[in-house]
């Protein structure tokens, strides 16, 4: 009966075994994968509990957006939003794109763009290369520059619109016709948008931004368009300056006719305001009619600055008022965290 | 009394000895005795004396030329009859000489009441409840008995049964219960978004149906190219899917593995015993192939589960009617309907309708063998004239394009993912193939025992199975799937893995850990692989994410595993919007025909796709070449680039969007 009852008992026996190597060997096995698998996810779906942070922010919406951009260029900001608020105060409504300028070579400006974002605006980062070529820069000079600043645009995962070496067709730029050929130009940026490209920072609106052609009629501005791969926005500087019509038409349209001959790439006034005086109110009129009557016209940012003339909307109270005004069209100004 | 008694140990038997070939081919008819000639009469005869002081001339009268009578008592002479009254040999020497067959032949021996005699029942086959041996032991009835100078009290051969119980058959089912406990936490930990076959299984069982219930035109003729037919496996498991989602269509593929362990255990227990059994599940459950496959929504978990129930049914009929094998016939044909590679395995099943028919029906075992197969031949040409498959069985299975992965990288991965159990196997059919018994019992060693030729053949079918898809595999050059045709071969090979384990265990469990330490190893190797395999492709939750709000009812769009979003955004887009990177057409604007890569370039020139996933592992030539065409291409934008982690490494998704 012993040795029956031992036959017996093995069968138990081998069942605790196997619990026990399993207890034993699992346990080890299983804690060293928990961290990967509970990493990896899977289910029946793709998992719904991921906050939007951890994808790519997919900035297609704000390229074509069915509003217009109602920008400000304003100093300080949007590190400091205190004259963003200023700004807001006097025109009544908030601007959902905020420009400001920042030297090859600087820091990404994170917080600022935060900032912004924070208040429902995009921001507008315009990288002017002062101290260092644009043949350098096509050349991969600035390479470590570049894909650092790319990794923190990434990194940051909020839709950001820059322009580089703005002005490029004009003589006065360190960047300008005296300085670089359109093929360097071209170079330039074609090889900053590649290294954005291989780094992943998809989160980025290119704006390709010239001066208008009206002091500058000798420049073709084709030879200088990296081509629509690059670019998203075509970016016009422009200004309603006394001395010249200021029909919409004629301060935009001769350089909009323009560059409608080699790209149909959504229009932005990336950088304009009108001369203080009697006729600042009817360049303003003339500023909304123009942008509210094209369709592909995005919107506009206002120079807000006091430099060589003074652009600040304060300076001309009864331009502001009719800014004002017309700034209230629902038309004008969205909250950039909900575009559509 | 010997100088040394406490040497003593009664032996009525070794469990390692080994045993005489028995004659005939294969010995069906079990009782065949075991001929003994004067000089190997049990050793218990020769240790005996010592132990009782038997006088001297004991041995003289064993020595004796066996007269004819005692040849004649079949079987019986193994019975130690003498423990009990060595007296009576050594008193009555002459009459031993002259007519000890008859007095040795203890009547109760023979075919005891109730005992349900089976010619070809072997003791190691244990129908449930029913005892394979009574496990009695002879008393005899001495000739002159004497009356000793002292009293031995009467010791049983053996101190507990062979036969089966229930408190064995709910011990074995227990373990049984752990085995596919460990089986299902291992598939149940794997982790990863929809496999790219899975979604198209998945993708394509939802599209039909829509088919069968509403009528809605298939996008594509999944017929013409799948590798089992899309009216079976993938309308099952969408029907899953439409009510749990992936997990539970995962969860049925689990239902099915845990049924063949389950299955596996009890064919093998009737083809062996418990033992065998319990260790060829332990196995079976632990490899890569079946953790894998218990929680991967594609067909093979059907295909295995089927060819299980099918090997099931032939094994559990071999003692009904030739006819009742005709049963397992509808459920082989349906495996080869739901994966056409199942069929790679019939001949296997047909294999073993003959051989374990044999003991029992003996040369109607062949008829038996020959209905099996004609059933199955008939059922599977009346299945292909009634159904369009043969396209799709063409194009994935026999003619399936070859591969350019050499025959020694898929020998070395048939042996990763394989070869532990294999090599288990092989040692068991061979182990099995030189001493048959399957039970410590003595009683077994009466028994009869398949010949060795049976054993051979059996151990050579079933390990040679295992062998079937590698060799299909590196004829065709490619390791597609070999991971999971592997698994397929190791359901056979798993009755003689346990048979190996068993031995390598020894009886009375006399090495356990050398049992552990296989089945350990084979645990280990099962969740490294089964964790490397899970992760072979990337976890695509956000990539879904990032094209949902970017796909639509109309577009055209161009991905590296199209399976995948067409599953995911099933309500938002169908199968025919999807380009995959494998081959392609197009005829560009100006009328001009292209294809393979041009045609990807000319397509993306034109800027055909509003939409562009790639992942850098499905084609990565296309890829490259796809990648290298939407670089400064005014039509396309970077909408995306997903970084991840997967088994070999870290990749990226990219994913491009149509803007102009």
């Amino acid at each position: 009966m012993r040795l029956r009852e031992r036959f017996r008992m093995s069968g138990a026996a081998l069942a605790c075994v196997l619990a026990g190597v399993l207890a034993l060997g699992g346990c080890s096995l299983f804690g060293d994968d928990s961290g990967g698998s509970s990493e990896s996810g899977g289910g029946s779906a793709p998992r719904s509990s991921a906050s939007p942070q951890d994808i790519p922010y997919d900035v297609t919406p704000l390229i074509k957006p069915a509003k217009k951009y109602y920008g400000a260029a304003v100093p300080g900001a949007p590190i400091s939003m205190k004259n963003i608020d200023a700004y807001t105060a006097k025109t009544g409504k908030q601007p959902n794109l905020i420009e400001y300028y920042a030297a090859w070579g600087d820091g990404f400006d994170a917080t600022g763009v935060r900032n912004a974002w924070a208040e429902g605006a995009l921001t507008l980062m315009s990288w002017e290369p002062f101290d260092t070529s644009l043949a350098d820069i096509a050349a991969g000079r600035s390479d470590a520059y570049i894909k650092e600043y790319a990794t923190a645009v990434r990194k940051l995962n909020l839709p950001v619109v820059m322009d580089f070496a703005d002005e490029f067709n004009g003589h006065w730029e360190k960047w300008g016709t005296h300085d670089a050929t359109p093929a360097q130009y071209v170079a330039a940026w074609r090889h900053i948008h590649q290294t954005f490209v291989d780094v992943g920072a998809t989160n980025v609106i290119w704006a390709w931004a010239p001066n208008i052609v009206n002091p500058v009629k000798n420049v073709r501005l084709k030879p200088y368009y990296p081509g629509d791969a690059y670019v998203d926005w075509i970016g016009l500087v422009g200004y309603f300056t006394i001395g010249q019509d200021n029909a919409f038409d004629s301060v935009f349209g001769p350089t909009r006719d323009e560059i409608r001959t080699f790209t149909r790439k959504p229009m932005l006034l990336l950088e304009t305001a009108a001369m203080p005086g009697e006729r600042r109110r009817a360049d303003v009129r003339n500023l909304f009619a123009g942008v509210t009557a094209d369709d592909d016209m995005l919107g506009f940012i206002w120079f807000d600055y006091k430099k060589r003339a003074d652009w600040r909307l304060e300076a001309s109270p009864l331009a502001l008022t009719e800014f004002k005004r017309l700034a209230a069209d629902d038309r004008f100004g969205f909250d950039v965290r909900k575009p559509s | 009394m010997t100088s040394r008694p406490e040497y003593y140990t009664p032996q009525p038997y070794d469990p390692y000895a080994e045993e005489e070939q028995q004659g005939g081919w294969f010995n069906s008819d079990g009782y065949l005795p075991h001929r003994p000639q004067g000089h190997e009469v049990p050793q218990g005869y020769h240790q005996a004396p010592q132990g009782y002081d038997t006088p001297q001339d004991y041995g003289v009268a064993h020595g004796h030329p066996v007269p004819q009578e005692y040849d004649t008592a079949q079987g019986y002479h193994q019975v130690p009859q003498g423990y009990d009254s060595p007296q009576g040999y050594h008193q009555v020497p002459q009459e031993y000489d002259t007519a000890q067959g008859h007095h040795q032949v203890p009547q109760e021996y023979g075919i005891p009441e109730g005992y349900g005699y089976d010619p070809g029942a072997h003791a190691h086959q244990q129908p449930a409840g029913q005892p394979a041996y009574p496990g009695q032991t002879a008393e005899e009835e001495p000739a002159a008995p004497a009356e000793p100078g002292y009293h031995v009290p009467e010791t049983p051969e053996v101190g507990w049964d062979m036969a089966a119980s229930r408190r064995r058959a709910w011990v074995s089912r227990a373990v049984l219960l752990c085995v596919l406990a460990v089986q299902a936490v291992l598939s149940l930990r794997l982790a990863n978004t929809a496999f790219q076959d899975e979604a198209l299984y998945l993708a394509a069982g939802h599209a039909e149906l829509q088919h069968l219930l509403h009528g809605t035109p298939l996008p594509i003729d999944y017929a013409a190219y799948f590798s089992g037919s899309p009216q079976l496996y993938p309308v099952l498991a969408a029907a899953v899917d439409d009510v749990l989602g992936l997990t539970g269509a995962r969860l049925l593929s689990l239902a099915f593995m845990l049924g063949t362990t389950g299955l596996l255990y009890s064919f093998t227990r009737r083809l062996f015993n418990e033992r065998a059994a319990l260790a060829g599940a332990a196995l079976f459950a632990v490899v890569q192939s079946t953790v894998v496959m218990g929680y991967f929504a594609t067909y093979d978990a059907a295909a295995v589960f089927l060819l299980a129930l099918a090997t099931w049914i032939v094994v559990r009929t071999d003692r009904a009617p030739v006819a009742a094998v005709l049963l397992a016939v509808p459920v082989a044909v349906l495996a080869v309907g739901v994966k056409y590679a199942a069929g790679l395995y019939l001949p296997t099943i047909v294999v073993l309708a003959l051989l374990t028919g044999w003991p029992h029906q003996g040369r109607k075992a062949f008829l038996r063998m020959l209905l099996f197969a004609l059933g199955i031949g008939a059922l599977l040409a009346a299945g292909m004239y009634g159904t369009d498959l043969m396209a799709g069985v063409r194009q994935t299975t026999t003619d399936r394009d070859h591969g350019s992965d050499s025959t020694a990288f898929l020998l070395q991965r048939s042996g990763e993912w394989g070869g532990l159990m294999f090599l288990t196997a092989v040692g068991g059919a061979v182990s099995y193939v030189r001493r048959s018994r399957m039970n410590e019992s003595p009683a077994a060693q009466r028994l009869g025992n398949p010949g060795w030729r049976w054993r051979a053949l059996l151990g050579l079918v079933l390990c040679g199975t295992a062998l079937l898809a590698p060799a299909y595999q590196i004829h065709l050059g490619t390791v597609v799937s070999l991971f999971k045709h592997v698994g397929f071969g190791l359901l056979f090979a798993a009755p003689m893995a346990g048979v190996g384990v068993t031995r390598l265990i020894g009886a009375h469990f006399r090495y356990p850990q050398l049992g552990i330490m296989l089945w350990t190893a084979t645990l280990c190797l099962g969740i490294s692989q089964a964790d490397w395999r899970f992760g072979v492709w990337p976890d695509s939750s956000k990539m879904i994410r990032v094209i949902d709000s970017h796909v639509d009812r109309k577009g055209h769009y161009l991905a590296s595993t199209p399976e995948v979003p067409v599953y995911y955004l099933r309500d938002k887009t169908s199968h025919r919007q999807w380009q995959g990177v494998f081959a392609l057409e197009y005829t560009d604007k100006k009328g001009t025909y292209h294809q393979g890569d041009e045609a990807y370039r000319a397509a993306l020139r034109d800027g055909e796709f509003d939409l562009i996933v790639l992942d850098g592992l499905t084609n990565p030539r296309v890829d490259t070449v796809v990648a290298d065409a939407v670089k400064g291409n005014p039509h396309y934008r970077l909408l995306a680039d997903l970084p991840f982690r997967n088994s070999s490494g870290t990749g990226h998704y990219r994913i491009w969007t149509k803007t102009s």
